[in-house]
């Protein structure tokens, strides 16, 4: 006999996504999850918008590695509230491994919290932890055949960070190639051009945040 | 993208209402599968076959109904359908301005059990 069954397959996940939103949004704080292939340079962008920002939102930092602590280490030297999680082999952060760590999180005392997710540009998209928004990060030495070969990732994202920009001559990337693809998957996708190197471009990247991630 | 994770949770779905319908084997799933979902139909066929071991779908085949992508165009205003994974402009008129309504759907539809 048959039974109808009609369910979405992740609703698990979209209900304890659904869960942290209202955690979030009882407490005032704007959730950003912050993605990118490995080494792109999400703890150095997260290092720079720190110190940049700082005096002007309250950021605490939620660290997602397969293993290690090298990253919390780097965030918690700048006096920053920050949880690591040790995924143990899985390749991405999901909702409920969120919802688990968000006890240690001073949630009443900060403007804006960063969820740095694991290094990887397919699966890390597929999951909703209850953010306001999607951000993701492609450095330059990537190359720029990226938003065409993992199109998800641009699409789900609000706002492209560009980063190691200092390395542009001495690469073949064509950075209008990125935009034109990213804009074709994502016409709403906001882009900014920085390096975390040199600090060119973090203030605009930074304002931006500002701007979206002020609640009253 | 992450099908053994999906492969669990069908199955953790099926099981449930299995059990809650009072029946003790599942002979099939049936899944909506949208062709922008990211899922590779062979990988989790592949995955829930690992995961199905001693339990009630131990002997379950998947039957997967693919959904294609739909989507309409801000510049044309026709709607369109297309079986590719991931739409770059409108079919239509070619346009980079468009709107993706379906075509991710990650669904169970129904199971039958014995």
């Amino acid at each position: 006999m048959k039974i109808k069954v009609v369910t979405r397959i992740l609703e698990a996940n979209e209900r304890i996504a659904a869960e942290n939103r209202k955690l979030f949004d009882n407490a005032g704080v704007y959730v950003i999850n912050l993605m990118s292939a490995p080494g792109a340079g999400k703890t150095s962008l997260l290092e720079e918008t720190i110190k940049e920002i700082n005096n002007r939102l309250k950021i605490a930092v939620i660290e997602g590695d397969i293993a290690g602590t090298q990253d919390a280490e780097r965030i918690g030297n700048l006096g920053i509230p920050v949880v690591q999680i040790n995924t143990g082999g899985a390749c991405h952060l999901d909702a409920n491994i969120i919802n688990e760590v968000l006890g240690e999180i001073p949630l009443k005392h900060i403007d804006l919290l960063f969820v740095e997710n694991v290094g990887n540009l397919v699966c890390p998209a597929e999951f909703n932890i209850g953010e306001d928004i999607k951000v993701m990060l492609l450095s330059i030495t990537e190359g720029d055949d990226k938003p065409l070969k993992y199109p998800l990732m641009f699409q789900e994202s609000s706002a492209l960070v560009l980063n190691k920009i200092d390395l542009l001559p001495y690469t073949n990337t064509d950075i209008e190639k990125i935009k034109r693809d990213a804009f074709s998957l994502n016409p709403s996708l906001k882009i900014f051009k920085v390096s975390c190197k040199t600090g060119e471009g973090v203030r605009e990247w930074t304002d931006w945040l500002f701007s979206i991630a002020k609640k009253d | 993208m992450h099908e053994v994770s999906i492969a669990l949770n069908v199955l953790d779905i099926a099981i449930d209402n299995c059990r809650k319908s009072g029946y003790d084997r599942i002979e099939s799933i049936r899944l909506k599968i949208g062709r922008a979902a990211g899922i590779m139909p062979d990988a989790l066929v592949f995955a829930f076959d690992a995961v199905k071991t001693d339990t009630l779908a131990e002997k379950a085949t998947i039957i997967i109904d693919h959904a294609p992508v739909g989507g309409s165009c801000n510049t044309c205003k026709k709607n369109f359908v297309s079986e590719e994974t991931y739409v770059l402009c409108c079919p239509e008129c070619g346009s980079n301005s468009f709107r993706i309504n379906s075509g991710r759907e990650l669904e169970i539809i129904d199971i039958e059990v014995v």
